[in-house]
């Protein structure tokens, strides 16, 4: 019985991708017109208020490149190489996590990481690294190592009531179907540049948004248990796809449907 | 509250002479609610708050002006063009159907 | 098979049904906002009854297939000298299927040096976009694209 209504699942899948694939593909000049709102991406207002909030609760610039142990002129090149493991966390930490610390360490009530002050602030201070390339070191120690690992394992799990996993839908076989209009993106293409263009504005959302809240709509949407962000499968993710689309230049906030 | 709306003026490109058209944007932070909308939790709906209009100030001298209405997307963007007519100062002004007024303003300095 | 499991599986195959592309937003439709107003209506109040003239002089850029009916790019651009003596006076988009089919009126002046206005409309299900442009010698142009609205891909 359980068997059948899988079956059955996976062929109206099936046939609705490949549906969409005939009909509703978006020509490349609609897409085109999508790209050029880049130009005037409604993120840049919520990066200039990160920019204002890391100012007011941070020390600005300078104030998170003391605190992560470098100077003002390394600083983009070290932000383009997160999340890494630091041993004033013990653990693989995103750049929201390090915000986090550094707002408890000059006296103020952390922003939650899922919150819009938070995703602002990582953007703006992600945005900081744009133009360099995308890199992440994971063979710079023990824990980047588990962290591509779990990352890795994280991606592949089917969990939920539909026995789902990032891999079903971003595998190399079924990349370039069509679902509802969008074609389903290689993470570890270049063009794509999954890490590299996230915080990035969803237009369905009308807001500002994280890789790892994305990541959680996606498991909503797939029936998975939501994972919160900032746990340890969560960053482990992120490494993994920062990792995939290695070498792809920052160009932060990004612009999403 | 209505001035700490974050909001922007781009101009394209940054760098201009006298006499040159350059095209202009202004974006700003607002819901645009239709007064349609359901609050998801609540229920309830959700009371129209849009911009009703818009207006563009060349140095004095309103050079576009509009009659805004709910259609236009959350966090909206207004593109158009300007002839850089010497050195001065660009406002742009908003107000919604509640009253909410909103301005920003941009240095134009012409370059040769 | 639990009767919780079961209704999971039935939910699944009924989001799965709702993968249909073209979508309108059954639950607006419903409600009628603050300003509703028709197309015809408000095509007349602008022309104050006059019949607008299709024209090739308007360039209107829509996507022929909304990504997302919350964020539709769209950009008119008319041919024109933009000077004292002949400019373009007004450029209305108007939205033919919403509530209210009045999106944005720009008026524009000889000091725009080009007749060029873009934004970004909210479109509750596929219909006619239309850009009604007024010029200074008082004819009205009119040129209109269809834009099928999806909801895509996932989330």
């Amino acid at each position: 019985m359980k068997a059948g209504i899988k079956i059955v699942l996976s062929v109206a899948l099936l046939s609705s991708l490949s549906f969409g694939g005939e009909q509703f593909a978006m020509s490349d000049s609609d897409r085109a017109m999508y790209a050029e709102m880049l130009e005037n991406n409604p993120a840049d207002l919520m990066v200039a208020n990160g920019e204002e909030l890391l100012a007011e609760k941070c020390g600005g610039d300078a104030g998170l490149a003391a605190f992560l142990n470098v100077s003002e002129d390394e600083l983009p090149v070290y932000l383009a190489g997160f999340p890494r493991y630091l041993p004033e966390f013990k653990q693989v930490v995103a750049i929201d996590q390090v915000l986090q610390g550094l707002m408890y360490k000059n006296g103020h009530k952390p922003f939650k990481l899922k919150s819009s002050d938070m995703f602002d602030m990582s953007a703006y201070a992600k945005s900081l690294a744009n133009g360099e390339k995308s890199q992440i070191d994971i063979d710079a120690n023990p824990q980047m190592k588990e962290a591509y690992v779990l990352g890795e394992k994280t991606f592949n799990q089917k969990r939920g009531g539909r026995g789902l996993s990032c891999m079903s839908c971003h595998s190399p076989d079924i990349i370039g179907s069509v679902l509802r209009t969008q074609p389903l993106p290689d993470l570890s293409n270049k063009g794509v540049a999954v890490a590299a263009t996230w915080p990035a504005y969803r237009m369905t959302k009308s807001s500002l948004r994280t890789l790892q809240r994305r990541f959680q709509g996606c498991m909503k949407n797939a029936l998975l248990k939501v994972i919160p962000i900032g746990s340890p499968e969560m960053v482990a993710l992120e490494v993994y796809l920062t990792k995939r689309a290695e070498g792809t230049e920052i160009a932060i906030p990004g612009l999403k449907r | 509250m209505a001035d700490k709306r974050k909001s922007l003026i781009k101009l394209k490109p940054k760098k201009f002479k006298d006499g040159e058209v350059v095209k202009v944007s202004f974006m700003v932070m607002h819901p645009m609610d239709t007064g349609m909308r359901k609050d998801k939790k609540t229920k309830k709906i959700i009371p129209a708050k849009y911009i009703n209009s818009v207006k563009f100030n060349y140095n004095g001298k309103d050079i576009t002006t509009m009659n805004v209405w709910e259609s236009l997307s959350v966090n909206p963007v207004f593109t158009t063009y300007m002839k850089i007519n010497g050195k001065g100062k660009l406002t742009v002004t908003y107000t919604d159907n509640t009253g909410e007024v909103h301005e920003k303003s941009k240095k134009i300095k012409p370059k040769g | 098979m639990q009767r919780r499991d079961f209704f999971k599986k039935v939910g699944a195959v009924a989001a799965v049904g709702a993968v249909m592309p073209v979508m309108s937003f059954a639950d607006d439709a419903k409600l009628v906002g603050p300003n509703a107003m028709s197309y015809k209506t408000a095509v007349d109040a602008i022309t104050g009854g006059k019949t607008p003239k299709a024209s090739k002089k308007i360039k209107l850029k829509l996507p022929e297939i909304a990504e997302n009916g919350a964020v539709v790019p769209v950009t008119v651009e008319v041919d024109s000298p933009m000077t004292d003596a002949d400019y373009v006076k007004a450029i209305h988009i108007l939205a033919g299927k919403n509530s209210n089919a009045r999106c944005v009126d720009v008026n524009l002046t000889p000091a725009n040096g080009k007749a060029m206005f873009a934004t970004r409309i909210k479109l509750g299900g596929t219909q006619e976009v239309s850009a009604l442009v007024e010029l200074s010698n008082g004819d009205f142009l009119i040129a209109s694209q269809s834009v099928k609205v999806t909801i895509g891909g996932c989330g």
